[in-house]
């Protein structure tokens, strides 16, 4: 039984960073969550010429007198964005030194929090194999968050995942919110056609990438015979030495790249954390820095 | 192949350590990680990797076994004995006087001694190492671990005979210090004495049959009747033989002064000879058969009295009791004078009279005592200058009285008083004097000084009588003889007082008042000095011949002569030699390189860089943290 990692401790941490964010950063992800069409919100959007059996209500009196001409008020249509978060629930998140399954739920939290802050609804998906479990769904405001998010306690880590096979045969929605995936991305499995589709159904897409320190910056060395966490038949035995671990950098710099590029030619936001960070240095650091927040 | 250091083999055991450390770290460790994914695919991006890379681990263990296995033979230091190999030699050459011996082949077996060792040290390989220890009149190590051929040659080159007789045991001290430090040395004892057995060293004998005749026990007496008896010993250590002896004295030839005699082989045989002279300097008895060993066969006898004569001046109206006694004890060159003709020359203005080694003033009163010489002053009736006492007036007494002995016992006072027996000199008047220095007062007269000696201003001996002596029985008794002679002995010490010794023995010159130096010139030519600071000095006499000792007293110079004879034990080598001689401990085949111990350090230095190196390795490689 992994400990609960969403306490309140955690939440109280989770206000302290709204508050700052409210007060440093216009919003997540771009702002607000507006339409591109016009609607009835409150929030002025433009101008056009008056036609006959327009809404007299929105005519801008002002104009008026100025130009002798009526001009009609549009205001934007607000509409209620659906934040995606899928967690990869992979036997290899939870396994390490700095345990990467509780960064990962901690970054849900987080994610969802700010979402509901911007009165948006928030559903949360593990991805267990090729199939999305619902740990959470249609979350909508901060008074559900308090007795929803300590739901990500009781996931379950385990077996593989396959990201693409999971998230592709469900319904992502189209064109109403962001759609976070958060997972270590070590495999082979396809999850490039999942970031495609879902930049094709208009999602923002943000993939965020966990590691932990022991993949980042490797200690073995001599000989060794590894065993991987997922799979008892996958092993790696080897004299590690200098030119391996020159080798391994490579190989994680070839898999960092490979996700960024796969994000940055979809439009989607790729960011890389170790499961040590902070998560005010994450926030106010490495989204800031990426744009991601502004 | 046998190894000096056996215990350096123990560093072979780091092999197999070294074998189990890298089996051990040979082994592959299990460990599980998150996902082996990154690891899989570093595989892609490794560079091909050189065929050779795979032999590294291998070839890195088969150096450092090379290393270690190296090491340790070095610490072992394996010696191997190779034909024509360097070896260390140490030469013991006997030195002493029967090695003068002259050979059938005309050189001396000292000579013959020096031609084998130069034999083999010529024949030897390069890099061999040569100690030369010389056993003479004493043990002299002439050159010690010399590695160069050239130099060895010419310092043994230089060696000399000696003419003591000293034994082989610090020689062999020494020579046993080297074969302990080496097992393998090659010791070489090279003498004409013979020994039954030899252990750890290899005898040369230079010996052989050849006539030796010696003079032994050689003694002499003259005496006061100008009789010079002359006795001894005669002996032929090869063969029967008939030997002819001469006596020859100052260098003449004397009646009755030869005489031959048969000798049975090695017993020696007594011969005497007494002959008149009425004065002599010297006396030569000498063998006059030639023979191998000619250093054995001539003693010379000095005349001690003549050498320590000295010259006296008696002033004295009677000189008839001292001067007839002085002559019968001692060895007085006696010059009479008048009192009256003395104070007439001391009170001249350019003649002073010095030169002797004794002034005797009998009943006269010098102005001052003379500066150059022991005084004796007998009945003085006035003060002298620097004499150390002040004239007092005359006593008479109504009866002749019995002089007192002194009771003192201080050495100067009993050899002054030996034989004295001072319990019946009468005298009916004498001098009251009244000294103010220190002096050793031997016979009194109612508290007052009647017989005294010391020293004046001028550091010179002083003997006083307070009484003429011919107010005294003391000439008519035997004490009169025994105190003049302690008194001559007393104010003019002998500075040799035996001339005859034994090649090796230690001559003892007395250091009389003034003396400036003592000179000694040996048989060979060599001068040396003797310190004048004590009472005596020892001279070693380590040649045969005649020693000259030239004595600078004052601005007199004397001449003494010693006469240092062959050694007994020098006269016959063969009868003489120990049995057993040799070296303990087990002597081991091989040689030494010499600068090992040197190496050893350098070594250790390599090791530990070695080890340190290899802890560095493992430290990058194994990751041994």
């Amino acid at each position: 039984m992994r400990k609960s990692i969403i306490n309140e401790e955690f939440l109280q941490q989770i206000e302290a960073l709204q508050s700052l964010i409210k007060n440093n950063v216009a919003g997540l992800f771009g702002g607000t969550h507006q339409s591109k069409t016009y609607g009835s919100s409150c929030e002025f959007a433009d101008y056009r010429d008056y036609i006959p059996g327009d809404d007299i209500t929105k005519i801008d009196w002002n104009a008026y007198a100025r130009f002798d001409k009526l001009y009609q008020k549009l205001y934007l249509d607000e509409r209620q964005m659906h934040t995606k978060i899928y967690i990869d629930a992979s036997r290899s998140m939870e396994y390490g030194r700095a345990d990467k399954a509780d960064q990962a739920l901690r970054l849900a939290a987080t994610i969802a929090y700010l979402s509901l802050s911007e009165m948006d609804k928030v559903s949360v998906y593990a991805i267990r194999d090729k199939e999305i479990v619902s740990i959470i769904s249609g979350m909508v405001g901060k008074d559900s968050f308090v007795g929803e998010i300590g739901k990500l306690n009781e996931l379950e880590f385990s077996g593989d995942s396959y990201i693409s096979d999971a998230i592709i045969p469900t319904s992502v929605g189209y064109g109403d919110g962001m759609s976070v995936i958060i997972s270590d991305f070590l495999t082979d499995n396809d999850y490039e056609n999942a970031i495609n589709h879902l930049a094709d159904k208009k999602r923002d897409v943000f993939c965020i990438q966990v590691l932990s320190p022991d993949e980042l910056n490797p200690k073995i060395r001599g000989k060794v015979h590894l065993y991987d966490s997922e799979s008892a038949e996958k092993f790696y035995r080897r004299n590690i030495k200098k030119d391996i671990m020159q080798a391994y950098r490579k190989a994680l710099e070839y898999v960092t790249n490979r996700i960024n590029d796969v994000c940055a030619s979809r439009g989607a936001n790729y960011l890389l954390v170790s499961s040590e960070d902070q998560m005010g240095d994450i926030f106010f650091g490495k989204l800031i820095e990426k744009e991601v927040l502004k | 192949m046998t190894f000096q250091y056996p215990l350096g083999l123990l560093g072979l055991i780091g092999i197999p350590i070294l074998i189990i450390v890298y089996i051990i770290k040979s082994k592959f460790t299990e460990q599980t990680v998150s996902a082996t994914y990154l690891w899989t695919l570093s595989e892609k991006f490794l560079k091909k990797k050189r065929k050779d890379n795979k032999l590294t681990g291998i070839i890195s263990l088969i150096l450092q076994i090379l290393a270690i296995a190296i090491i340790s033979l070095t610490i072992a230091h394996p010696v191997f004995t190779l034909p024509g190999a360097a070896h260390e030699y140490c030469f013991v050459l006997d030195s002493s006087g029967s090695m003068n011996i002259v050979s059938d082949e005309g050189k001396t077996r000292f000579e013959l001694g020096k031609e084998k060792i130069k034999e083999m040290i010529e024949g030897s390989a390069d890099g061999s190492y040569y100690t030369l220890i010389s056993v003479g009149s004493d043990t002299t190590t002439v050159f010690e671990r010399e590695d160069s051929k050239d130099e060895a040659l010419v310092l043994l080159g230089e060696a000399e005979p000696g003419y003591g007789s000293q034994s082989f045991g610090e020689a062999l001290n020494r020579a046993q210090a080297y074969f302990e430090e080496n097992p393998g040395v090659c010791t070489y004892l090279l003498t004409d004495k013979a020994y039954s057995s030899t252990e750890n060293l290899e005898l040369i004998s230079l010996s052989d049959s050849r006539d030796n005749y010696a003079l032994s026990d050689v003694e002499y007496d003259y005496t006061v009747l100008g009789y010079l008896t002359v006795k001894g010993k005669a002996v032929s250590y090869e063969s029967d033989a008939t030997i002819s002896l001469k006596l020859t004295v100052d260098g003449a030839d004397v009646e009755n002064g030869t005489q031959e005699i048969s000798v049975s082989k090695t017993e020696p045989k007594d011969f005497s000879f007494t002959v008149y002279t009425e004065k002599y300097s010297e006396a030569v008895v000498e063998i006059t058969n030639s023979d191998s060993l000619m250093l054995d066969n001539k003693n010379v006898l000095y005349n001690v009295k003549n050498e320590n004569a000295y010259k006296t001046l008696l002033v004295s109206q009677t000189p008839f009791f001292l001067k007839s006694v002085m002559e019968v004890v001692g060895s007085a060159d006696i010059t009479v004078m008048e009192p009256s003709e003395y104070t007439k020359l001391e009170e001249g203005k350019d003649s002073k009279i010095t030169g002797y080694g004794l002034y005797i003033f009998h009943s006269c009163n010098p102005k001052a005592v003379p500066t150059d010489g022991s005084v004796w002053l007998i009945n003085p009736t006035a003060s002298v200058e620097n004499s150390g006492f002040n004239y007092q007036g005359v006593i008479k007494l109504d009866k002749a009285e019995t002089l007192e002995k002194t009771k003192a016992s201080a050495s100067t006072v009993r050899q002054l008083l030996e034989n004295v027996g001072g319990n019946s000199i009468y005298i009916s008047k004498y001098s009251k004097l009244d000294t103010y220095r220190k002096f050793n007062t031997l016979f009194t007269h109612d508290g007052n000084p009647a017989i005294f000696t010391g020293m004046n201003t001028y550091g010179n001996r002083e003997v006083v009588f307070a009484f003429d002596l011919h107010n005294s029985d003391m000439p008519l008794l035997a004490d009169y003889v025994f105190l003049i002679k302690n008194l001559l002995d007393f104010s003019f010490p002998t500075v040799v007082d035996d001339a005859f010794y034994s090649c090796g023995q230690m001559a003892q010159i007395n250091v009389v008042p003034n003396c400036e130096s003592i000179r000694v010139d040996s048989p060979s030519g060599k001068i040396s000095h003797l310190s004048t600071a004590q009472a005596s000095s020892e001279l070693s006499l380590d040649e045969v011949g005649v020693y000259t000792v030239t004595v600078l007293i004052g601005d007199e110079q004397r001449e003494y002569h010693i006469y240092s004879a062959l050694a007994d034990a020098e006269k016959d080598p063969v009868t003489e030699a120990e049995e057993k001689i040799g070296l303990y401990g087990e002597a081991k085949e091989g040689g030494l390189d010499g600068i090992y111990d040197k190496l050893i350090i350098f070594f250790i230095c390599l090791a530990v860089i070695m080890v340190a190196d290899w802890m560095v390795y493992c430290y990058d490689k194994y990751q041994l943290r």
